[in-house]
């Protein structure tokens, strides 16, 4: 892309003449630079007369190709120094055209090639004015019918023109050769050009991977030998990673999903296996429902204890008792081993987890406790049951009340505040 | 859970002891809520059973979304959900369509992964606006809840019905 650059600016500045000055105005890299300087070591190796016309001609070549390729803001820049180029290079060269009109036509042609190339790429209408200006011919009558003229008068007049520029320069047949050597020169430059499109292309890629690599900070993608580099396939296989990551978090969650290979039948196992929880959860619903109504008044009758904290003060003065006290902890041991007995326990296997137990325990241990009332009110004296009971809900429900737990001054209380520290 | 505490691949934190204990606290409050409510009207008839199993469900989803917390979206979908009322013939229902739509279309290799990522959209509260990855993350977090509530959920029952 790049590479039309040097090209352009060694066939305006062969008439120029003006290597160095392009050299520090242009903002091109390195490469091209050399690659520039190499031209014009070759082209100073040919004789300066022929690159009038050569120039002329390559231009027209060049410039043919600029619109296609040069796609860059370093192209427009090279653009705009070439529209000084030419101006300069027709300012150098007013005799050969007064002589011919061919060259001045060809240089005609040239900016009105200029003008397209400057609509093209936008360039700011300063460059247009600015050919213009140089050109001396105003573009407009340039444009079409002036080009078309020219293609007429060059075709007419080719024997002319070069007869002319043999009147000119002494040393017109080489030109000939030369414009042969040119045209041969220029295949040249646009085989190296694909080449060097080749290996800008490379470049292009290889930034694109550099890039590819820096953009993302968080993701870091290795593609392995043969996978595809482009964005889209390394975002696509970031989230296939992705997917399989926690397919394997599901497949461990999900039990009897270990044996499944394959995504879908996982799937299909994850999917059975949430719906079937699902109607767990409704079934125990139901059999909590069904269950339920038997426990109404033993739970009522808790829960207004419960929420009022007033009938607590009636139950320090009852469980006063010595015996009150042992059964209180005998409740609650009965408690531990009733739930240790129960599926809750089932649930915390983990050894380290006998803290664990009790917290938990004791939100279960509530229907428990009911479910005892319910049993034993009548065998044995109910208060003191109550009164256990009254402890482990003060532990379960209201940690934020133990301030009230001080008042009950049996050893259940002791127990509840042990069980409190351990929650 | 064997785990006391699980991370997701997401850094979410899960404690699933402290998620149980919350469950079990806020299951059994509003439990003896329902039983409160139903107290006046104790009669065992079929009618009253379901009407109060639905609503013991409620409770059981509600309490065990509120456990999680709004920070997964499956909790907030469910709370959302339970807040208008929509919940209970919704995951009836939706099975009911999914059989049928499952059934209805012989499907490409392609097409099996989208169908399956619809069925678990519809199993999971919440999961319709999601995309495929979250939606797995979110069902690996949904069925370690539920398996808690369901064994909580048992261990009540067990200790009611004995």
């Amino acid at each position: 892309m790049n590479r039309a650059l040097p090209e352009m600016l060694n066939c305006m500045n062969a008439p120029g003449g003006l290597v160095a000055g392009n050299c520090t105005d242009m903002t091109v890299l390195d490469r091209q630079r050399t690659r520039m300087r190499w031209q014009h070591d070759q082209f100073q190796q040919q004789p300066q007369q022929h690159q009038g016309y050569f120039g002329g001609n390559e231009l027209n070549g060049v410039f043919n190709h600029v619109p296609i390729e040069a796609s860059q803001v370093q192209n427009f820049q090279g653009l705009i120094g070439l529209g000084g180029d030419l101006g300069m290079g027709q300012a150098v060269k007013p005799d050969l055209s007064s002589e011919n009109g061919w060259t001045e036509l060809g240089y005609g042609s040239c900016g009105f090639e200029m003008n397209n190339i400057s609509r093209t790429f936008s360039c700011p209408p300063k460059v247009a004015a600015e050919t213009e200006s140089n050109n001396a011919v105003p573009p407009a009558k340039i444009s079409s019918p002036a080009g078309k003229e020219s293609f007429k008068k060059r075709k007419a007049d080719k024997a002319q023109n070069n007869k002319a520029v043999a009147e000119d320069d002494s040393s017109d047949k080489r030109m000939k050769g030369c414009a042969e050597e040119g045209d041969s020169k220029i295949t040249e430059q646009n085989s190296t050009k694909n080449n060097d499109r080749e290996s800008s292309a490379d470049t292009s890629k290889e930034n694109s991977k550099a890039s590819e690599v820096q953009k993302p900070d968080y993701i870091h993608v290795r593609a392995r030998r043969g996978q595809a580099t482009d964005s889209h396939s390394l975002a696509e296989r970031v989230r296939r990673e992705k997917i399989s990551e926690r397919m394997k978090y599901l497949q461990d969650l999900v039990p009897g999903c270990n044996k499944i290979t394959g995504k879908a039948g996982m799937l299909d196992e994850i999917i059975n296996y949430v719906q079937s929880l699902q109607r767990q959860v409704e079934f125990l619903s139901m059999k909590l429902a069904a269950v339920n109504p038997r426990l109404d008044f033993n739970i009522d009758d808790l829960f207004t204890k419960e929420m009022f904290p007033a009938n607590m003060a009636n139950f320090p003065t009852i469980g006063m008792s010595s015996e009150m006290t042992s059964s209180a902890y005998l409740q609650f041991n009965h408690i531990q081993q009733l739930l240790q007995c129960s599926g809750l326990e089932n649930g915390i296997t983990s050894p380290d987890s006998a803290l664990l137990r009790r917290s938990i325990s004791t939100p279960i241990s509530i229907p428990e406790t009911f479910v005892d009332t319910s049993c034993f009110t009548q065998v044995q004296p109910p208060t003191t049951w109550d009164a256990d009971i009254q402890n482990l809900f003060n532990v379960e429900f209201h940690q934020g009340r133990t301030a009230q737990f001080p008042s009950q001054p049996f050893t259940g209380s002791i127990e509840a505040s042990n069980l409190k520290m351990e929650m | 859970m064997r785990t006391s505490t699980t991370t997701t691949s997401s850094g979410i934190t899960l404690s699933t002891k402290s998620c149980r204990i919350k469950f079990a606290r806020r299951f059994l409050r509003s439990l003896a809520e329902i039983k409160k409510q139903k107290r006046s009207s104790a009669s065992s008839s079929e009618e009253e059973i379901c009407k109060r199993s639905k609503r013991i469900k409620m409770a059981a989803y509600s309490s065990m979304a509120r456990a999680v917390g709004p920070r997964m979206n499956w909790s907030r979908a469910l709370l959302f959900k339970l807040r208008n009322r929509v919940s209970y013939p919704r995951l009836v229902k939706k099975k009911k369509r999914v059989t049928v739509r499952s059934n209805k279309v012989p499907r490409s290799k392609s097409s099996v992964h989208i169908d399956r990522g619809n069925k678990l959209r519809k199993l999971v509260p919440g999961g319709k606006s999601m995309d495929y990855i979250c939606l797995l993350e979110e069902t690996a977090h949904y069925i370690t809840c539920l398996n808690t509530q369901v064994k909580v959920m048992q261990a009540i029952a067990d200790n009611l019905s004995k």
